[in-house]
C-alpha cells in the first residue's frame, strides 16, 4: 500500500480542518473521548495508544436523530463532510458491521448512508492495548490494513501515513507540501511495533485461545445456566450496549412539533426489560438471564449466520463500562469449560 | 433504493366498524397505491402519538382500500380506538413474507384461529376462497372467549360457512346462554380426521397461549413441524430487520416472518411468551 511520511501531526490536522469538521481523541481521565478540533493553536493533540472509550457509531448513527417528517418527507440533506482521527482497527471493523445492517441493498438507511459517505476516516495503529482488549481473539489486529482513507503509524521520528482509498489519495495529492517519502527504516520500525503489540495481545489473552470456534462454544452453551448466573450482578444500566460500537438497536417514536409531526430514531438496548414486550403484555425476554443470553448469542452466532461476520470485535468497551462486572470474556471461558466437561463425559461414556 | 425507510405514506380512515367490546376494524384509504400480500403486515402511525404493527384483515385483491382490525391493548391502540372517520394516519410497509399461498395449492388448508388472530386469517381466508378450486378444502376452526368476542360476526355466523369447499366450526370459551355451538377452547374442536394430514398445511394465529396448545395438538396428530405455519406476534418496530425488538433467535419477525413454520423457530427459547 502506498505511504508517505510526516514529522508532526498538527499540519495534517490543520489541513483537514480547513476542509471539514474534525474530531480528535482527547484524554478524559483514563480514557480517550472524541472532541471537535478547531486549530493547532489549541492544546496539542495526543496520539491515542488505544481506542477511545466512546463508540464510533455516534458519528454515523447518532444517539437521537430525525427519521421522518409527516406529512412532508425528511431527507438527509444537511449532513456536512467530517473527519474522525485516531480510530483503531476495532472501530473500522465496527463500521463494517454497521454497514451490513444499514446499507443493506433492500433496506438502505438514508441517514446512515449520507453520514457514511461524508465521513473521512483517519485510523491509527494501537501500540499499547488496554487490559480489556481482546481483538486478537475476535479475528482482529491492533492495526488496520483496509477500511480507512488514511492510516497513521507512529514511529520514532514522526508518522507514516498510509493511503487506503481514493478520498485519501486525493487529500495527499492536494497537500504535497505536507509529506515526504517514507524511509524503509521507518517502515521496518512500524512493522516491529506492530509485531510487538500483537505479541502483547497474544500474551494477555492466552487464556482465551480456544481450540473450538467461539460460535460452537456459544451454540453448545445456549441453554446453559451461565447466563442466568452472570446476569445476577447486572444492574440494567445498559452501559454495555451504549458503548458497544456494534450494538445498533434503536427505538422509533413519534413526536408532535408546532406545525408537523416527526418520527425520531433513538438508541435502544436489548438489556432493557420491556425491550421485546408487546402491547398485550407478552415478553419473550422478561428475565435478565434471557436478555444477556440473547445479546451474546446475537453477537456471536445470529449475526454471523445472517451476515457472515461476528458482531463482537473484542474492543472490551463493555468490559470497562460494566457496572455489574459482567465480562463477555469470562462468559465465553465458562461456556468453553462446560463444553469441555461435556466432551470429557461423553468420551468416558464411550469407553 | 433511496426512499426513506421510516417515512410513512398518508392514508385516511374512511370507516370504522365495531367488532366487539375491545376490537374495531378501520377502513383506510392510502393516498398512494399500496399493495400487500396476505399475511404481510404494516406499521400504522397515529401522527405525533406512535406506531404499531398490524396485519391487514382485508383481501390484497382490494387495492383501493385496506382494513385493519385492532384490539385495544396498549397506549397506541387505545388512541387509535378513539379516532373518528376522517383521521389521517401514516402507513409503512408492507413488511415481511406473508402466507405462502402457492405452497397450499391442491392441499387442505387447516386454519386454526382465535380472538383477534382472526384478523390476518380473514385476509388469508378471503384470498383462499377467491380461488377456492385451487385447494382441496379450507377447514376452519375458530374460537373466541364469548360469542360477542367473535369478530366479523356477520360473515362468520352465516355467509362464510356456506361457501362450497369451506368446512367451518366455531367454539367459545364461555357461552352467553344463546350459543348453540361448542363450548371449550379451540383445541377441543380440533380432531385428527379434520384433514388428511399427509396432504394438508396448518395455519395458526391467535393469542400466544392458544397458538402454543394448538401447535402441540397438531404435532400430536402427526402434523410435521414444517407444515405448521404460525403468524408470530412480536414487537415489530422498524419493520426492516434493524431495530432488533422483534427478534426470535436469529430471525427478525418483521423481515423473515411474521409467518414461520414451527420447524424454523422451535429451537429458540420462550417463543410463546
Amino acid at each position: 500500500m502506498e505511504a508517505v511520511f510526516i514529522s508532526s501531526l498538527n499540519p495534517l490536522l490543520d489541513a483537514v480542518v480547513e476542509e471539514m469538521d474534525l474530531y480528535v481523541p482527547k484524554k478524559a481521565g483514563q480514557h480517550f473521548v472524541f472532541t471537535r478540533y478547531e486549530s493547532s493553536s489549541e492544546a496539542a493533540v495526543e496520539f491515542n495508544n488505544i481506542r477511545a472509550c466512546t463508540p464510533v457509531k455516534e458519528f454515523l448513527f447518532p444517539l437521537r436523530e430525525l427519521a421522518a417528517i409527516i406529512p412532508e418527507p425528511a431527507e438527509p440533506k444537511d449532513i456536512k463532510p467530517f473527519a474522525v482521527f485516531g480510530l483503531k482497527d476495532c472501530d473500522l471493523r465496527s463500521i463494517e458491521i454497521l454497514d451490513k445492517v444499514f446499507l443493506e441493498e433492500e433496506f438502505h438507511d438514508p441517514f446512515y448512508a449520507a453520514r457514511r459517505e461524508k465521513m473521512f476516516i483517519v485510523s491509527s495503529d494501537c501500540f499499547d492495548p488496554g487490559e480489556s482488549c481482546f481483538c486478537n481473539i475476535m479475528d482482529g489486529k491492533p492495526f488496520s490494513e483496509s477500511g480507512f482513507d488514511l492510516n497513521i503509524s507512529q514511529v520514532k521520528d514522526g508518522f507514516i501515513i498510509e493511503i487506503g482509498s481514493q478520498k485519501g489519495r486525493d487529500f495527499v495529492e492536494k497537500h504535497p507540501e505536507l509529506f515526504t517519502d517514507v524511509s524503509d527504516a521507518a517502515l521496518a520500525e512500524r512493522d516491529e511495533i506492530r509485531a510487538q503489540t500483537q505479541k502483547q495481545l497474544e500474551r494477555q489473552n492466552a487464556d482465551l485461545k480456544f481450540d473450538v470456534p467461539i460460535r460452537k462454544i456459544m451454540e453448545a452453551g445456549h441453554d446453559s445456566d451461565v447466563f442466568d448466573v452472570e446476569a445476577k450482578s447486572c444492574i440494567e444500566c445498559q452501559a454495555c450496549t451504549r458503548v458497544c460500537p456494534t450494538c445498533h438497536c434503536f427505538y422509533l417514536y413519534d413526536t408532535k412539533q408546532k406545525d408537523y409531526f416527526s418520527k425520531m430514531k433513538m438508541w435502544d438496548s436489548c438489556m432493557r426489560c420491556a425491550y421485546a414486550a408487546v402491547a398485550g403484555g407478552a415478553n419473550p425476554r422478561k428475565m435478565l438471564g434471557d436478555r444477556l443470553r440473547h445479546r451474546l448469542m446475537h453477537k456471536l452466532v445470529y449475526f454471523l449466520d445472517r451476515y457472515g461476520l461476528q458482531m463482537c470485535i473484542g474492543c472490551g468497551r463493555c468490559v470497562d463500562a460494566d457496572a455489574g462486572g459482567i465480562d463477555i470474556r469470562a462468559i465465553m471461558k465458562k461456556l468453553y469449560e462446560e463444553l469441555k466437561t461435556k466432551d470429557d463425559t461423553k468420551a468416558k461414556a464411550a469407553k | 433504493m433511496n426512499q426513506n425507510l421510516y417515512q410513512p405514506i398518508i392514508g385516511e380512515i374512511v370507516d370504522i366498524i365495531d367488532e366487539s367490546s375491545t376490537i374495531k376494524s378501520f377502513v383506510v384509504v392510502p393516498e398512494k397505491e399500496f399493495r400487500f400480500k396476505t399475511g404481510q403486515f404494516v406499521e400504522l402511525t397515529l401522527p405525533g402519538e406512535g406506531e404499531a404493527p398490524f396485519t391487514p384483515s382485508s383481501s390484497p385483491a382490494d387495492t383501493k382500500k385496506m382494513e385493519i382490525t385492532i384490539m385495544k391493548a396498549g397506549r397506541v391502540t387505545g388512541l387509535i380506538h378513539q379516532c373518528k372517520k376522517g383521521q389521517r394516519v401514516g402507513i409503512r410497509g408492507p413488511y415481511g413474507n406473508g402466507y405462502p399461498i402457492e405452497k397450499f395449492v391442491n392441499k387442505e388448508v387447516y386454519i386454526v384461529g382465535g380472538g383477534v388472530g382472526l384478523a390476518p386469517i380473514r385476509s388469508l381466508f378471503l384470498t383462499l376462497v377467491d380461488r377456492i378450486k385451487d385447494f382441496k378444502a379450507v377447514v376452519c376452526r375458530f374460537g373466541a372467549r364469548t360469542p360477542d368476542d367473535f369478530i366479523y360476526k356477520k360473515m362468520l355466523f352465516g355467509p362464510w360457512q356456506k361457501i362450497a369447499g369451506v368446512d367451518m366450526k366455531l367454539t367459545v370459551d364461555k357461552s352467553d346462554g344463546k350459543w348453540n355451538g361448542n363450548v371449550g377452547v379451540v383445541t377441543t374442536i380440533l380432531k385428527k380426521d379434520d384433514v388428511k394430514i399427509e396432504n394438508a398445511a396448518a395455519v395458526v394465529c391467535g393469542p400466544p397461549i392458544m397458538m402454543k396448545f394448538a401447535t402441540v395438538k397438531l404435532l400430536e396428530f402427526g402434523f410435521p413441524a414444517e407444515h405448521i405455519y404460525l403468524s408470530m406476534e412480536k414487537n415489530m418496530s422498524c419493520g426492516v430487520g434493524k431495530c432488533g425488538h422483534c427478534m426470535i433467535g436469529k430471525y427478525y419477525v418483521c423481515k423473515d416472518g411474521p409467518v414461520f413454520t414451527y420447524d424454523q423457530i422451535k429451537g429458540y427459547p420462550n417463543i410463546w411468551d
